[in-house]
Parts: C-alpha cells; structure tokens; sequence
C-alpha cells in the first residue's frame, strides 16, 4: 500500500474571514459575531497579511493597562468602566493592538510542519499564503484533527 | 598628588561626557550607554579590569539585589493594596480625606521599597479609586509621583541614590531615619497640604460613589493569605535588622539578601521566575557607573571638580553644603539621580580630604537634592516617567509643562525646607 501524504492543500479550507488593517475595534467585533469566529486575518490593500486580530487582542484592549497584572484590585474597579472603556475604545484602529507577528503556512507545506508551528506558539489556526505572499486561506487544529483521524481510519 | 591635565584626563572626561550624553538623550539604552563607556575605559587601558572591579559597590548591589527578590514575592499577597483599599475605605468614599491618605501611604511605602516599585503598586490604586468617586485621577496621579519621590528620600533603603550614599559614607538606616526622614515628612505635609489646596475644587463628594467606596472590602485584595503571612515576618526581621545595623555592623546586602534568601526558602517556590523579576537591567546600570566613576577618579577629574566647588566656595562649609544641596535639586531635575550622586560620592571625599570639613551635612544635602530634585520634572526621575506613561495610555496625558507648572513651585518650596533644615541643624 503506497502511503498517503499530507500536505497543507489537502486539508485547509479556503474560506476568507478577514478585515482590512484600517478598520475599527468595532468593526472587527461585528464581523467575529456575524462570522461566528473568534479570530480574524488582517490584511493590507493588496490581500497581503498584515496581521490576526483575535477576540483575545480585543479582550486584552479593553482592559486598562493598570489592571493587567493587578488580579488583587481588579474587584475593586467601578462598575461603569467596563462600558465606559469599551465605549472609549470603540473607535480605536486595530492596528494598533492586533498581532502583527503572524506564523504563515505555503499549500505544498508538509502537515506536520503546520502542526509543530500550532504546538510551539500554542496558536489555533495558521493563515496560508500563495508564493505571492496573497492570504488564500487557513488551516487550523480542527484540521489537524481531521487528518490524524484520517491515519487512525476514524470515519 | 598632582593631577596631569594631559591627553589621557580629557579623553576619559570626553568618555564620560559622551556616555552621559547618550544616557540623557536615551537614543541608547542607559545600561548599554554606561557598560560601553565602561568596557571602553578598560579596553584603552585608562584603568585596569581589577581597578575596575573594586571600584563596584556590592554592597550597594547586593541590598538592591535583595530587596527586588523580597518585594517580587511579597507583592504578590496583596498586602500594599490591602493597605491602600483599608485607607479609601476608611476615608468613608470622600474624596479629600481619600487622597491624603493615599498620598500619605504612597510617601510611607516609597521610604521602604523603590521608587518605580511604589508608583507601580499605587497607580492602579488610583485609577481604581477615583473611577469609583468618579472624580478626576490627575490629581491622584500626581501626588503619586511627587510623595513617591520624597517618602523615597526618607530612609536608607527608600531610593537608589541614598543607598549608594549609604554604602559610601558607612552611614546606617537609623541615621537616614533621624537625619532625613524629620525633613522628609514635613516636605510630605507640606506637599501634600499645598496639592490639596491647588486641587481644591476636584474634590466633590458624590453620594453614589461613597457608596461604592463603602462596599469595598480590603480582604479581597489579600490573594494567599499563607504567603502575606510569610512575607510580614521576612519584612519584620529585614526592618528589625536595619534598624540595628549600626550596632551588629551587619552590612546592608547582609541584612537584603538574608530577608530574600529566607523568603525564597520560606516559599520554597522555583527560584528561576523570582531571580528573572530582578531589574537586571538596572543592576547593569550601576555596575557601568561604578567602574565609569573609577576612571574619573583615576585620572584625576572628580579630584580636579572637587577643587574647582571647593575654589568657588572659598572652602565655607554653609556655602558648600548648600550649593551641594541646590546643585544637585537642579541637575537631578535634569538627569537620571543615580549617575549623579555615583559621581558626587567620590567628589564629596575628595571635598573632604582637600578641605577637612565636617562631611556628614554634605551627605544629607546630596541626598535631599538628588531625590526630592528629581519631583520638578516628569523626566526628573524613573518614577516620574512610569506614571505619566500609564497615564498617557489609559487616557489621562500629564503635560511635560502642565506637570512642571505644579512640581517646579512643589521643588522649589521643598527644597527651601531643606535648606532651612540642614542650616539650622547642622551648618549653625
């Protein structure tokens, strides 16, 4: 039996879900809600990634910088602030706090090249990107999954 | 001794003056400024890497060294915001008694931890506080800094520049505590008394916000109860054991490092994280200094400047005490107060051995200077510059001259105190 190969293009999906980088908080929320996901591309003009914006950036930016790292007084806040800081930060342009170091997998990258970058950064979905650079699509843990399920004959 | 205004006496000053320079304009990282100035003296064999390495002050190093490992692991119980959260409590959620108390408490803790360490513990603090009083942080913010600096002139260990002092001048925690903490405490009353009346209308009481207030309860903000427990007796013996160095003549570092290496074995929790918490950066920066002072001293520059201050005082103890005091409240307010006072310690020594004036006044008044000095700017000093950066980022920007129009008039009126002090106690 000739073994099967893995590669990126088998199991990426080529869905886009992204925004470009001049949007707002905002507008990053909406599209994450509509598109029930929790993590979006960032990208230029050009469909070039820019960076990921994830509910988790959005989190982080709400919260003040002097209750990060203050677990003792954060019960102590006001209750206003919550809606006060989101309402304050509604408009800032997220690319000013998305991440802009993004981990990128190629089609012909080998599964376990896009797993290990997953496992190192503890990262949940890898963007996938053309020889010209172009955002064509992701592959994620769900992906992964699939393909591990795949090698144990799991239907 | 001689000294040669060659060619070697002025490169190492040009040396220094660079090194300064770029510490000043921060294009470079301080730490790298200071360690490239100081490999560079070694390279071009101005000193030798021995003379180097006694010109390092490990006393000095070994009491910061200590007291970052203590204050990384005690910080984590929640015992200073328990304390701050106890005050606006206590203040009953209005807001003038609330900031005095908070002020109050930012200049006691500032005596007994670092500077940047006290502005980082208190901010939030303060934030968290006024939101709940719904009144403006700005004033908070700014009593933050200004009692953060002149509780730090208080004892031995409150502020980089008196331990350095310390070390030099064999000068003990309880002769900090009876000499500069009586003035510190008043400049403090003061300070605080004059913000009060300058942010006089800022303090409304609002009913809805006192009731918010009232709901705090202060345990919340104990978190491990076990360590709090741990960290009051470690804090008990390291306070116990400055208090009586002057007559166990256990150094500083001693006294530091026992109370970290006691907490480290008390909370027997991996000693890698709380090692990597200690500003090695700034542990750096001292050894940098140290050895850039040690080339000065070598080729004669700190003994030249002694002469020249000594030449335009006439050799008078008031004059020279003062002109101490007043230069010092200026240039801190400038630089950086630790490559200042690195470089005054010799320069003081050198006073002392060319003139045979009584030194102990000249060392208060450099403390003094250099710390409280550095409230006039919010670039005098780190802790200055850690508030306004949160407070730039969480939406409260303090002014570089909105700040001065407050904190120059606040220098000036504290430094006059002092000067009052030191004259009337020692130099009459």
């Amino acid at each position: 039996m000739e073994e099967k190969k893995f590669y990126v293009k088998d199991f990426m999906s080529t869905r886009q879900i992204s925004i470009k980088k001049t949007a707002t908080l905002k507008e990053a929320v909406a599209v994450m809600i509509t598109e029930k996901t929790n993590g979006l591309v960032v990208t230029n003009g050009e469909n070039n990634i820019a960076g990921i914006i994830s509910s988790w950036d959005i989190v982080k930016h709400v919260v003040p910088d002097y209750l990060e790292n203050e677990d003792h007084l954060s019960s102590f806040e006001a209750e206003a602030v919550f809606t006060s800081r989101v309402n304050e930060v509604a408009n800032d342009s997220i690319e000013n706090f998305m991440t802009k170091n993004v981990h990128t997998a190629h089609p012909s990258d080998t599964l376990m090249e896009a797993a290990a970058i997953l496992a190192e950064h503890g990262i949940r979905q890898l963007p996938v990107i053309d020889e010209n650079k172009k955002y064509i699509g992701y592959i994620n843990r769900t992906d992964i999954k699939r393909a591990i399920g795949d090698i144990l004959n799991i239907n | 001794m001689e000294i040669q205004l060659n060619a070697v006496f002025w490169f190492t000053l040009m040396i220094f003056v660079a090194t300064y320079a770029i510490i000043i304009s921060e294009k470079i990282h301080r730490t790298v400024a200071a360690l490239a100035g100081a490999v560079l003296l070694i390279l071009l064999g101005i000193i030798t890497q021995e003379q180097a390495v006694e010109g390092i002050d490990f006393n000095t190093l070994g009491l910061l060294i200590g007291m970052m490992v203590i204050v990384t692991i005690a910080k984590h119980c929640g015992m200073f915001q328990y304390v701050a959260i106890l005050a606006s409590r206590l203040g009953k959620g209005k807001p003038l008694p609330i900031f005095i108390m908070l002020g109050f408490i930012t200049a006691i803790f500032s005596a007994f931890l670092d500077n940047v360490t006290t502005v980082l513990l208190m901010v939030p603090v303060m934030f968290v506080v006024a939101n709940n009083l719904k009144v403006n942080p700005k004033p908070y913010l700014i009593a933050t800094i200004l009692l953060s600096n002149i509780g730090g002139a208080a004892t031995l260990i409150g502020d980089p520049p008196n331990i350095l002092i310390g070390s030099a001048a064999e000068l003990s925690f309880n002769d900090f505590l009876v000499n500069v903490a009586p003035i510190a405490f008043l400049v403090a009353i003061i300070t605080t008394g004059l913000l009060v009346i300058w942010y006089r209308k800022e303090f409304v009481v609002k009913p809805e916000a006192q009731a918010a207030i009232m709901k705090f309860n202060p345990n919340e903000a104990i978190t491990d109860k076990t360590l709090l427990l741990k960290s009051l007796i470690v804090l008990g013996i390291v306070l116990l054991g400055f208090l009586t160095h002057g007559a166990t003549h256990l150094e500083g570092a001693t006294i530091a490092l026992t109370g970290a290496v006691l907490l480290l074995l008390l909370t027997l929790n991996e000693p890698d994280h709380h090692l990597k918490e200690v500003e090695w950066t700034t542990i750096f920066f001292f050894i940098g200094l140290f050895i850039l002072v040690v080339g000065l001293e070598h080729v004669g520059v700190i003994r030249f400047l002694a002469e020249q201050l000594l030449q335009a005082t006439g050799g008078n103890m008031v004059l020279t005490t003062l002109s101490i005091l007043w230069g010092s409240a200026v240039l801190s307010a400038a630089v950086d107060n630790i490559p200042f006072v690195a470089t005054m310690i010799p320069l003081i020594k050198d006073i002392g051995a060319l003139s045979g004036l009584n030194l102990t006044p000249m060392w208060w008044a450099l403390a003094l200077g250099a710390d409280i000095g550095g409230n006039a700017t919010i670039i005098g000093a780190s802790a200055n510059v850690v508030v306004s950066g949160l407070a730039q980022k969480d939406g409260v920007p303090i002014g570089f001259w909105e700040y001065m129009k407050i904190a120059v008039p606040m220098t000036l009126i504290g430094i006059t105190l002092c000067s009052i002090y030191v004259y009337f106690r020692y130099l009459i």
